[in-house]
């Protein structure tokens, strides 16, 4: 039972993606304007970043270089949110407010998990491939070379970062059920994540307890690229994946919170 | 006129009044990006100064920008696109007031609502933290009333005339973030102006991004005084108000042939 219905769930979603995917061919000018736009972003963040690092050598101990790979990290979560998560919300809030989440409801499908992927925009999914190229340019201009145990403790800090970025997703979808007017609640999560640009000891006491503990945004960033260039030992990637974990698990009862006002409000 | 305005700004006011939370959402993302600006330089400011900024130096600028910025933003591109593509545009046109008006009463609307928040927020920031407070001085208060107008005049320029490229191409919105982008830097968003190397400052200067928000928020933190610097940084402004607004008459009588020879 519990192996048939993610399986179900997979095969729906297939579906969709392939649809989307249809649907995206069609439009392949739209794939140069969103490769431009994500170079035009990245040469603003690396422009930033060198006018801080006009006036200082370090910033919360990590040099130029190490907080590209950072910026790299950063990119590739962005692609990461804007192909698989962004699409999907706007609808979703539409949806509460109309009534129109009944049908979503009744498919004998994990509403959570229907809800977040059914909508694909693959083409910031090149974010991904820049934002890891980014990453590891700045590696090779740092002169390091990431040890396989160091590679895998990226790989699954990185994993447990997107699991992260998700959980804070889940979040802002389930406010949408408390502020229905809301379509634009992604601008929240915008807004948040914005922090994620810089490592998190470049911030002053309060605001990093903030990001560590509260929204935990350090995992999202900061500890992938310690943990590739070597600044924290690999064994941080457990944390990591256990942050992801507990994160995860607290969205969902959110969202099951949620829901269940849902079904209160039309009842 | 006075009459229609009172009508179209209590109209903008109940609307946004509907949609409090969406407000509120974009006022913080409004004040993320100065927050956290702030924090970065604070740590590199660190107990010494930046270019003669010390911490409590850059907490004045940046709690000027998060208040300029907000009264001098314009979206009216995005509201232009979509009144262009989807033909929204129309019943405005055939209204005896130009859609203009009714873009400026809700620039007004929406100011007075988020400025006032920040500013109030400020205050209350002020009581308990010494570094943001500004010394009592009502005749710097004046000239920055004056330039921030100026500069929240220009920027509606920029974003409508911007939004108007919507009669021709698909992609004017792209067209204005780019201009966010560029202006990041020159407008002094992410620093003053006086941190940039000096050729970059000197482009923010010659071209009109020095007056959109950076010149006021130094009007406020007193970083420019003297009145030849003042009348020097007015002059900028409404050289540049009227650039823009010729680019507007421009575009708005080209497009508007246009858009007629499209829809007829």
């Amino acid at each position: 039972m519990t192996l048939r219905i993610p399986h179900s769930a997979f095969r729906i979603l297939a579906a969709f993606w392939r649809l989307n995917l249809a649907e995206e061919l069609q439009y392949r000018a739209n794939f140069v304007a969103s490769v431009l736009g994500t170079l035009f972003y990245m040469a603003t963040a690396l422009l930033t970043l060198a006018l801080f690092f006009h006036h200082t050598t370090s910033l919360g101990g990590w040099n130029y270089w190490e907080i590209v790979v950072l910026l790299g990290v950063f990119n590739a979560l962005t692609g990461v949110i804007e192909a698989v998560l962004r699409p999907g919300i706007g609808q979703l809030a539409g949806e509460v407010r109309s009534g129109e989440l009944d049908l979503v409801l009744v498919k004998p499908v994990d509403a959570q998990g229907f809800v977040s992927f059914r909508r694909l925009d693959v083409w910031r999914f090149t974010d991904v491939v820049l934002g890891l190229g980014l990453a590891g340019y700045a590696l090779f201009r740092l002169g390091h070379t990431p040890s396989l145990a160091q590679l895998s403790a990226f790989g699954l800090s990185l994993a447990a970062a997107a699991v992260v970025v998700y959980a804070i997703w889940v979040v802002l979808m389930s406010l949408a059920f408390w502020f229905v007017s809301v379509e634009n609640i992604a601008v929240l999560f915008d807004a948040v994540y914005e922090g994620a640009r810089y490592p998190v000891t470049a911030y002053p006491g309060a605001l990093r307890f903030l990001f560590v503990y509260l929204i935990p945004i350090a995992w999202t960033t900061t500890i992938p690229a310690s943990a590739l260039t070597g600044r924290l030992r690999p064994e941080i990637a457990l944390v990591a994946a256990g942050v992801a974990g507990v994160a995860f698990a607290l969205a969902r009862a959110l969202w099951r919170a949620a829901l269940r006002r849902y079904s209160g409000a039309s009842g | 006129m006075i009459k229609r305005y009172a009508a179209l700004i209590r109209n903008a006011w109940l609307v946004d009044l509907q949609y409090r939370a969406s407000i509120v959402l974009w006022l913080l993302w409004g004040v993320t990006e100065p927050a956290i600006a702030l924090g970065i330089w604070w740590a590199i400011a660190g107990d010494g100064s930046v270019a003669g900024y010390a911490r409590a130096d850059f907490a004045r600028y940046f709690f000027a920008v998060m208040l300029i910025n907000q009264l001098t933003i314009a979206w009216d591109s995005w509201y232009l696109d979509r009144w262009i593509r989807e033909g929204e545009l129309n019943y405005r046109l055939a209204r005896p007031l130009h859609p203009a008006h009714e873009a400026v009463a809700e620039n007004i609307a929406y100011k007075a609502r988020t400025a006032s928040v920040i500013l109030v927020v400020w205050l209350v920031v002020a009581v308990a933290w010494p570094a943001v407070r500004l010394p009592f001085d009502p005749g710097r208060w004046a000239v920055t009333a004056v330039a921030v107008l100026l500069a929240a005049a220009m920027r509606f320029f920029i974003s409508f005339t911007t939004g108007l490229l919507a009669f021709w191409t698909t992609r004017a919105t792209a067209i204005m973030d780019l201009h966010a982008g560029v202006s990041l830097f020159l407008a002094g968003r992410i620093a003053p102006l006086a941190l940039l190397p000096p050729a970059v400052a000197g482009v923010a200067g010659v071209l009109w991004f020095r007056s959109m928000l950076a010149f006021p928020v130094d009007v406020l933190t007193g970083a420019v005084h003297g009145t030849d610097a003042i009348v020097r940084g007015l002059a900028a402004q409404l050289v540049w108000l009227g650039v823009w607004v010729g680019a507007y008459r421009l575009a708005w009588i080209r497009g508007l042939r246009r858009y007629g020879a499209v829809g007829g």
